[in-house]
């Protein structure tokens, strides 16, 4: 096992430097090139309503980044971005659809929240108690899908997607009928200051959460790129034969792969109620399970790439505020373009539109050789 | 209990049950050709609102009922194209079309008609109440199966059309043999894609019949992502009768009565309406669950008898 490991390795050194240069081109100008097809059909849209897109643009750049109140909001609103990401990175590299990370994230929140209030202990105890709390319950929710996929082979997308509204409806009743706080909204009691995450500025909830979720990054990517575990788990995504060939247990290794992701979708929750919230509030998630699917492909299911699309995504939502405000445009032109960007990105245009070029190109010319070959 | 299951109760039931059904028969044309149609609630979202604007503008509930499917079908072929020639994944183009009818909904309902949550269709058009001849004179029945609108008696009239085309037809024929070995199906002449791709906007012509009727007959106004999760609860109903029309759509009507029964059911016996909306997911991952070890017995089986 460990010698193919190094033979592989060795075999992408060897690739030429020029090479090494196109495929990264290719790597970030895809995204960027996206982001700029998006922008150009909601500008589009925003001048069949009759506005300026150059004006609504520019008031989402001012809302997003103007000021240091704006840029702590747009990092407040990149935090929650920064798990899901992570979260669905980590699966889809594996090519585990976990699109249920909603459903982990709200059962985290829970988590966090039920730990947070009935829970007394000191706050160095407390809080990573409750933290440890919320990924445990991420973890838990997601062993469903999980096991149901390694042991009956069953989709583990139609789980999950028949998961999210399942857990949805749970937390949501939770936080309305056996553990309501009294008073007017469905939410939780609130959770002792001994659990909270350290916030940082007094106009935004911008808090600790950020800097742990910068940490898991880090730890994934030094996971993915350094650790045979993190091989193993790139394998099964690219080849479950070969993995399977190699001496790699590729169910137990799905299994592992959902354990992870919901863990950091369960986190994800656990930064909403122990530093935005102060409690579950019944519905507070705008859907960030769902954004992390965007954030995901951006970044190519590149941890450290994750901070980069997080951040663009948290800066559209923070930006969009100001834009709405100042124009007719309101916020869910956001969605709009992130709906136009993962489209895009899911597509395989090269496939299509290419083939047959590339088919003519390859038998002009002798093409040199390629990894597998080498190996 | 006397006071829940009245024979209104009955009627409201097929009214709720309407957009399911709608819905789940578009769905289930997709699913027999191999495909899992998660972007109908997107479909959905998208008719409802161009039905409401139509009949803004035309006053007109029939062209406004052609308008919204038209447009549901227009976003089913962006999804098919994208899923069948780009091959974007099947659940990540659905997500994605879904997220793209909600925002784009929302945004033109504020561009248009500078409206942020709900938007009504200026003076209130209704669909006249038919009435079955013969039947609307025998009390019990006049009041299950007669006075609805043209648009429910079409998605229960179409449930054994469905039935007949895919079981009875060459085309079915066609979109079965497709679902269930593409391979195979490719090897024989018939074309793959083409076929898939009528499916796919068949269900987008189902969704939008199911969207018409959301905000033109249920209620008669749109609100945002006014769906609520019905095209999802239609596919858990495709799931749970494996797609077989007549067993969806009576499935359908399963589910409708438990998110009928969610409201009433808070009214009279204070049970929380979480609980009966749970049911159409939970008895979907049920049976999932059971399909799923059903399959892996027989496969052990298999394994056994060519072992030996």
């Amino acid at each position: 096992m460990a010698n193919s490991a190094n033979s592989v390795a060795v075999g992408t050194k060897r690739v030429s430097r020029s090479a090494a240069v196109k495929k990264i081109t290719i790597e970030i100008g895809r995204p960027i090139i996206t982001i700029f097809i998006a922008l150009l059909i909601g500008g589009v849209i925003i001048l069949l309503m009759g506005e300026d897109p150059i004006f609504a643009y520019g008031m989402l750049f001012k809302g997003a980044f103007k000021g240091l109140g704006n840029i702590i909001a747009t990092l407040q609103n990149t935090t929650p971005l920064l798990y899901t990401g992570l979260a669905v990175s980590l699966a889809f590299r594996s090519n585990v659809v976990n699109i249920g990370v909603e459903g982990q994230m709200l059962f985290g929140a829970l988590a966090a929240g039920i730990v947070g209030y009935y829970v007394h202990l000191p706050w160095f105890l407390h809080l990573p108690l409750a933290i440890i709390a919320a990924g445990l319950a991420g973890a838990l929710w997601a062993y469903i899908p999980a096991i149901m996929k390694a042991k009956l082979n069953v989709n583990e997308m139609v789980v999950c997607l028949m998961l999210n509204p399942i857990a949805q409806l749970i937390t949501s009743y939770i936080s309305s009928y056996p553990l309501k706080a009294p008073g007017p909204t469905n939410k939780t009691y609130d959770i002792m200051l001994t659990a909270r995450l350290p916030q940082f500025s007094k106009s935004s909830q911008f808090n600790a959460g950020f800097f742990i979720a910068l940490a898991l990054l880090l730890i994934f990517w030094y996971v993915n790129n350094h650790t045979k575990k993190g091989y193993e788990w790139e394998l099964i995504g690219q080849n479950p034969s070969f993995a399977r060939y190699g001496g790699i247990n590729v169910e137990k290794s799905i299994v592992e792969v959902f354990l992870v992701s919901g863990m950091i979708g369960g986190l994800a929750g656990a930064e909403q109620a122990l530093g935005v919230y102060g409690a579950f509030y019944n519905g507070f998630s705008p859907g960030y399970g769902f954004d992390g699917i965007a954030v995901a492909m951006l970044a190519k299911f590149n941890p450290l790439a994750v901070s980069l699309s997080a951040l663009l995504l948290g800066a559209l939502n923070s930006g969009s505020i100001v834009m709405q405000m100042m124009t007719s445009v309101t916020r869910d032109l956001v969605k709009v373009l992130q709906a136009i960007i993962v489209l895009l990105l899911a597509a395989d245009f090269t496939l299509e539109m290419f083939r047959k070029k590339r088919k003519a190109d390859e038998t002009l010319k002798k093409r040199p050789k390629t990894e597998s070959e080498k190996l | 209990m006397n006071d829940i299951l009245t024979l209104d109760l009955i009627t409201t039931i097929i009214r709720i049950s309407t957009p399911l059904a709608f819905a789940a028969l578009g769905g289930l044309l997709t699913f027999k050709a191999g495909i899992l149609n998660i972007a109908m609630d997107g479909f959905m979202l998208m008719a409802a609102f161009v039905g409401v604007g139509t009949a803004y503008f035309t006053g007109n509930l029939y062209i406004s009922v052609v308008a919204a499917v038209l447009s549901s079908m227009i976003l089913s072929a962006l999804f098919g194209y994208f899923n069948l020639k780009f091959k974007a994944n099947i659940f990540i183009a659905g997500t994605a079309i879904g997220i793209l009818a909600s925002g784009l909904t929302a945004v033109l309902l504020k561009g248009v008609f500078g409206q942020m949550g709900v938007f009504t269709a200026g003076k209130v058009l209704r669909f006249p109440q038919y009435n079955i001849p013969i039947i609307k004179d025998i009390p019990v029945l006049r009041e299950l199966f007669s006075g609805y609108t043209i648009l429910v008696y079409m998605a229960y009239i179409l449930t054994p059309v469905v039935s007949f085309v895919l079981y009875r037809t060459k085309w079915g024929l066609r979109v079965r043999a497709v679902g269930e070995s593409p391979d195979a199906a490719a090897s024989l002449g018939i074309n793959v894609f083409s076929i898939k791709m009528q499916t796919v906007i068949l269900s987008g012509f189902f969704c939008g019949l199911a969207g018409a009727y959301l905000s033109l007959d249920y209620v008669s106004l749109f609100s945002r992502d006014m769906t609520g999760d019905r095209g999802l609860i239609a596919l858990a109903a495709i799931f749970f009768a494996k797609g077989d029309p007549v067993r969806t759509v009576a499935v359908t009507l399963l589910f409708g009565t438990a998110q009928g029964l969610s409201v009433r059911m808070q009214l009279t016996a204070g049970v929380a309406p979480q609980i009966m909306q749970i049911i159409p997911y939970f008895v979907t991952m049920l049976a999932l669950i059971i399909v799923g070890v059903q399959a892996k017995r027989k496969h052990f089986n298999i394994e056994a008898t060519t072992a030996r």
